[in-house]
């Protein structure tokens, strides 16, 4: 065996099989997954919260809204984080996963109370006055009739902000080491090899958003075809 | 049934409502006629308040829906509006356009409004197309669910806005077939329409507007066959 070999399956023997490193990189992948997730539910709670309130009549509402859209979107997620870890929750004794979902669920919120807008307003006004006409308030109508027809709308665009999310996450080994940067930087720690675990994470991320992506657009198709009934 | 009282309109710097004053008698078939842009649909859009008047009051049943307290949301259920593009629930199933506001709204259980939509479809000769989507439905079919849709509302007077305008000819006259029955059943009714065929038949008076003014009105024969006003025999001219 040439000696380049020998040395990289070492360096790999290192990374992922000596005290079962391994399972630090599937955890690592399971609490990427699993702050994304909890935070694009925050993120749709708080956005359907803010476009609602920035469609309205309130002016107080508007500004409300209008003021966390520009504020979160004009600073750094970094920064976000770090301020949500270190100074709001800095006494509170919240498991990290806990802290990235609400830090990533309230960035995200931002973004998605813009794509939930602009799904509210693609829906012809027609439908509205048809649904007020019949004698239904604000709110039934826009449960019952226009919430219904954006959501085709904004389901598509909810997945995209789920992809992003997925690696916009990775910062969130910058505060704690559970997530897939984290597994990287704990092996790193003990190995003294950056080029092994970073690649390896690399590649885990890309594939991981390559399935996703990939079955996210079929679903769009479906949907799509569905349509035409 | 109907007083409207100085009803004036702006949008912006736009005066598109005058001064209209109207009294509409229960039963009534008020015909409202007139060149684009007279302001025929935004006053019939102010009836059921989709358009807030700018001045002036409107009673329905003796109820100002103008005054600032008005549950605008119960006046809406008296009145049954059909539009221009039917505006049909695209996601719901016709059966379901139907039921959705006697359920939501009047909380009527379920299986009674579907009886009196399936009562309903019966009526505008669409019986068996209760589980299909609009989409599945020619303009002159979904028109005619979406007068069973206001209609399942049980209201008293149905507004129209100009119902045949986006339909393709041969569809107009099974649009028009159904609005002649329910003139019939003796329901009040507001009619913005191009239709002058079933102004003549059906109205009982026609208004003719223009430049945000009731012009002229009178029974159909006095309006079509006697126009008083210039502005009425140059239009009726164009048009007949």
């Amino acid at each position: 065996m040439p000696e380049w070999l020998v040395n990289l399956l070492d360096r790999l023997n290192s990374t992922f099989i000596v005290d079962g490193r391994w399972q630090w990189f599937v955890s690592g992948l399971g609490y990427t997954l699993l702050i994304t997730l909890f935070a694009v539910i925050l993120g749709f709670v708080i956005g359907v919260l803010m476009a609602l309130m920035r469609l309205s009549k309130s002016k107080i509402l508007k500004a409300i809204s209008g003021t966390y859209i520009d504020v979160i979107r004009g600073t750094p997620t970094m920064v976000q984080l770090l301020i949500i870890n270190y100074i709001i929750f800095a006494s509170a004794n919240i498991p990290a996963w806990i802290v990235g979902s609400i830090a990533f669920g309230i960035n995200s919120g931002a973004y998605i109370a813009e794509i939930v807008r602009g799904g509210i307003l693609s829906v012809n006004i027609g439908q509205t006055e048809a649904g007020r006409s019949l004698g239904m308030t604000p709110k039934q109508t826009m449960i019952s009739i226009v919430m219904p027809q954006a959501m085709k709308n904004i389901l598509p665009a909810l997945g995209n902000e789920f992809v992003v999310l997925i690696k916009e996450t990775a910062v969130v080994g910058m505060v704690s080491n559970i997530d897939l940067v984290g597994a990287a930087r704990k092996v790193q720690s003990l190995t003294y090899d950056y080029l092994i675990p970073l690649l390896s994470i690399a590649v885990i991320y890309y594939v991981v958003i390559k399935i996703i992506s990939t079955f996210l657009s079929k679903l769009e198709k479906g949907m799509r075809k569905a349509d035409k009934r | 049934m109907i007083q409207v009282k100085g009803l004036k309109k702006h949008f912006g710097d736009l005066e598109v409502l005058k001064g209209i004053d109207q009294h509409i008698k229960p039963g009534e078939k008020v015909v409202v006629i007139g060149p684009s842009g007279s302001g025929k649909s935004t006053f019939l859009r102010c009836l059921n308040l989709l358009e807030v008047p700018t001045e002036g009051e409107i009673l329905i049943e003796g109820e100002s829906i103008t005054a600032p307290k008005t549950n605008v949301n119960k006046i809406r259920e008296k009145m049954g509006m059909v539009f221009q593009q039917f505006n049909l629930f695209p996601h719901l199933t016709v059966l379901d356009n139907i039921t959705l506001a006697p359920v939501k709204v009047k909380k009527m259980p379920k299986a009674d409004a579907e009886k009196l939509a399936r009562e309903l479809l019966e009526k505008v000769g669409l019986a068996d197309k209760a589980e299909s989507y609009p989409a599945q439905l020619s303009g002159g079919q979904q028109q005619r669910i979406a007068i069973a849709r206001a209609l399942a509302m049980q209201p008293d007077i149905m507004l129209f806005d100009e119902p045949t305008s986006a339909l393709d000819p041969e569809m107009v006259g099974e649009v028009l077939n159904v609005m002649k029955d329910l003139a019939n059943a003796g329901m009040t009714m507001v009619v913005v329409t191009h239709e002058m065929g079933f102004a003549r038949e059906v109205g009982s008076r026609v208004l003719f507007m223009d430049g945000g003014y009731v012009v002229e009105e009178g029974t159909p024969d006095e309006v079509f066959n006697n126009p008083q006003n210039a502005r009425t025999k140059e239009f009726l001219s164009k048009i007949l």
